[in-house]
């Protein structure tokens, strides 16, 4: 027995040293692709993009057997200029519903899918409602239409939708589409609709066009646990107030930059909706009296974003007060944001729950005042967020850093160019030490001074190997552009950390990865 | 740290850690399940593996054991290629059968680490090559019927759209 395995092996082992020494001249002997199993044959076709699939199927049979397999087609993109597949053709999607997405009894099929405009035709979602079964994600960017197609003839669509993505477009009505599948969505737990918030600070002077009936949509989808409302010119009291009417479980609303929400609706909205726990209004023109009204006390708020909205002090300490203590609260560009608020704030007690706190570009609260609060909340915070504000200098972060030992994400600094006022330098290394020694669990860190600002040498990269090698979890590091950049950026490429220096003007970090509802508000 | 004994099918015997050699689920499930004592002198044998490959299966488990547990497949998450450390792509720069057997060692002794890195250097090798291309590389036969052949370049026209 011994024997026989002894000859194999040898073989085998006779067969390694061929190849290596005679390059290829005998690959019948070696070990060939043809050995690997399909299912790890399967798994090497994973991390390939799926226009390169496609190609592989033509390499011969087996392999056009593991390239159509639906495991490979369970997310599909089609849209082009977000990295997703360019088919323009429709038979051909059709025939690759049919052919990829298409499952075999209890296989994993066709779960996720984007579709562009183009596509989106009655007969390409007849398919997807017949033939693909699991799918439970879509998006359907109309945000480049001129034209809607003719919806008359739809009378079928995906029925087991849970998370459904709107990109709406400035001009096209949608309720000849939206009234065709009101009767398929009931079970709807996520929704995003997605306005056009950037062309539409460009002409103001336009006309805003209610492009989709909130009001009757409302109707359909009773069962939303997570309505977001991004960027929507039109957007006002009354669609929060529809929404209220009939979705008894939603559990979080974001209205990021819907300009026309004053929060009027506020009060009925928390009365109507008890489960209610993560509200995100930034950039809204939230009123000061609206949120003063809302019987915060019988919430149970938990997260609550309020950036950039004009709230007084008087408000924002009535609110602070009155509320459930918060876990998540995002409160930056405010000016009335200052001493006195975080002071009632603090010694109400209310901040005992507290992991994320951003006061961005707060000006009115100084270096004492936030060193105090960083002394009693500071070990519980797991994200922070304070740059943008002049006198927080490196002694304050040499004090505080030693405090935020359960710190994952960080954003500190003040770019040049915002303020006229002398900055005076940092040392770096002394914040990188900081870090090192104290903030273990560090994920996430931008620090915003410029490089002009930052105080360096060539024994700096002592400081960088510490946090490199004390932060094992860190995944993202991002710096102005500049010599320090390209220091700390060589030295984690050393170490082959490709991707977690990274350059401000293409990469920023914010505290929303510590939201509990972060998964179902990511689309694209 | 104890060491155990794993023996190669030319019937090579490698000590090693014990720690290294349960970066192989397959051996640890076997110390675990089978009650193979830890002191015990026997070897465990891999009649899957040649002692060639295994001293590099080891040489890798070595390099890599204080490594954090790579994370779980995210099906959501687009899986990339490109973030294969310099250490490995050294350690991967190996004539195709030696690839190929070390993906066979990896998926038969179940070290995940490994399996995943070969895999993408595999799918690097195949990225951007046309179907006549990969054949050549690999060297494998191309068994379409013209009319198969036609029909399978039909359907997957799409992709050479740009």
């Amino acid at each position: 027995m011994w024997s026989g395995l002894q000859d194999i092996s040898s073989a085998a082992l006779l067969n390694v040293n061929t190849t290596k020494d005679q390059h290829s001249t005998l690959p019948h002997h070696a070990t060939t692709i043809d050995k690997i199993p399909d299912k790890v044959l399967l798994k090497i076709f994973s991390y390939l993009p799926h226009n390169q699939i496609g190609r592989m199927a033509r390499v011969c049979k087996k392999w056009r057997m593991i390239a159509y397999d639906s495991r490979l087609w369970t997310h599909v993109s089609l849209r082009p200029e977000i990295s997703g597949l360019h088919v323009t053709n429709l038979e051909t999607l059709l025939a690759l519903i049919s052919i990829r997405f298409g499952t075999v009894a209890n296989s994993p099929s066709l779960r996720y899918i984007e579709l562009p405009m183009e596509l989106i035709t009655h007969t390409v979602l007849h398919e997807l409602a017949h033939k693909c079964p699991n799918l439970t994600h879509m998006l359907l960017d109309f945000s480049t239409a001129m034209q809607l197609h003719d919806f008359n003839d739809l009378h079928s669509f995906p029925t087991k939708l849970r998370t459904m993505c709107i990109c709406l477009s400035e001009v096209i009505f949608m309720e000849g589409f939206m009234r065709k599948i009101y009767n398929f969505i009931n079970g709807l737990e996520v929704l995003h609709l997605v306005g056009t918030y950037e062309k539409a600070v460009e002409e103001e002077e336009e006309e805003i066009y209610e492009v989709i009936n909130i009001h009757k949509l409302k109707s359909a989808v009773p069962n939303l646990r997570v309505v977001n409302l991004y960027g929507i010119n039109f957007v006002d009291d009354s669609h929060v107030e529809a929404f209220s009417s009939n979705c008894i479980q939603l559990e979080c609303l974001a209205l990021n930059y819907c300009s026309k929400f004053t929060g009027s609706v506020l009060k009925l909205l928390l009365q109507r909706c008890k489960r209610l726990r993560c509200l995100l209004l930034p950039h809204t023109s939230l009123q000061s009296e609206n949120v003063m009204m809302v019987e915060w006390e019988k919430t149970s708020l938990q997260e609550l974003d309020i950036t950039a909205t004009e709230l007084s002090s008087e408000c924002l300490i009535d609110l602070l007060k009155r509320a459930p203590p918060l876990r998540y609260l995002s409160a930056g560009q405010q000016d009335g944001f200052n001493d006195l608020v975080l002071k009632e704030y603090v010694e109400s007690g209310n901040i005992k729950n507290l992991i994320a706190f951003d006061v961005d570009r707060n000006e009115n609260i100084s270096e004492e005042m936030l060193l105090q609060f960083l002394r009693i909340q500071g070990p519980n915070l797991r994200g922070l967020q304070l740059s943008f504000i002049p006198h927080l200098t490196e002694q304050f972060w040499n004090s505080s850093l030693p405090l935020l030992k359960n710190m994952k994400i960080l954003i500190m600094g003040m770019p040049e160019g915002c303020c006229q006022k002398v900055q005076s330098k940092v040392h770096i290394d002394s914040l990188m030490d900081g870090i090192a020694n104290h903030c273990p669990l560090m994920e996430r860190i931008e620090a915003r001074w410029s490089s002009d600002t930052l105080r360096f040498s060539d024994r700096s990269s002592k400081a960088i190997d510490a946090i490199r090698i004390k932060c094992p979890r860190l995944r993202c590091l991002t710096l102005n552009d500049g010599k320090y950049f390209e220091m700390v950026k060589s030295n984690f490429e050393r170490a082959d950390r490709m991707t977690v220096v990274r350059s401000i003007t293409n990469y920023t970090v914010t505290l929303v990865y510590l939201l509990n509802f972060y998964k179902d508000l990511i689309f694209n | 740290m104890p060491n155990i004994k794993l023996k190669s099918s030319d019937n090579e015997i490698f000590e090693v850690d014990v720690e290294i050699a349960k970066a192989s689920v397959t051996i640890k499930t076997m110390l675990e399940d089978l009650g193979m004592d830890e002191d015990d002198d026997e070897a465990v044998p891999l009649p899957n593996v040649n002692s060639t490959i295994l001293k590099k299966v080891i040489q890798w488990a070595t390099y890599h054991k204080d490594d954090p547990p790579p994370p779980e497949d995210d099906e959501n998450k687009e899986k990339r290629a490109d973030d294969i450390s310099s250490w490995d792509a050294d350690f991967l720069k190996v004539d195709q059968g030696t690839l190929f057997e070390l993906i066979l060692a990896a998926n038969y002794l179940d070290i995940k680490g490994l399996l995943d890195v070969t895999c993408k250097t595999v799918a690097n090798m195949v990225k951007g090559k046309t179907p006549e291309e990969i054949r050549k590389t690999f060297n494998i036969k191309n068994d379409f019927t013209p009319a198969e052949e036609e029909q399978v370049r039909k359907e997957n026209e799409w992709c050479e759209e740009k």
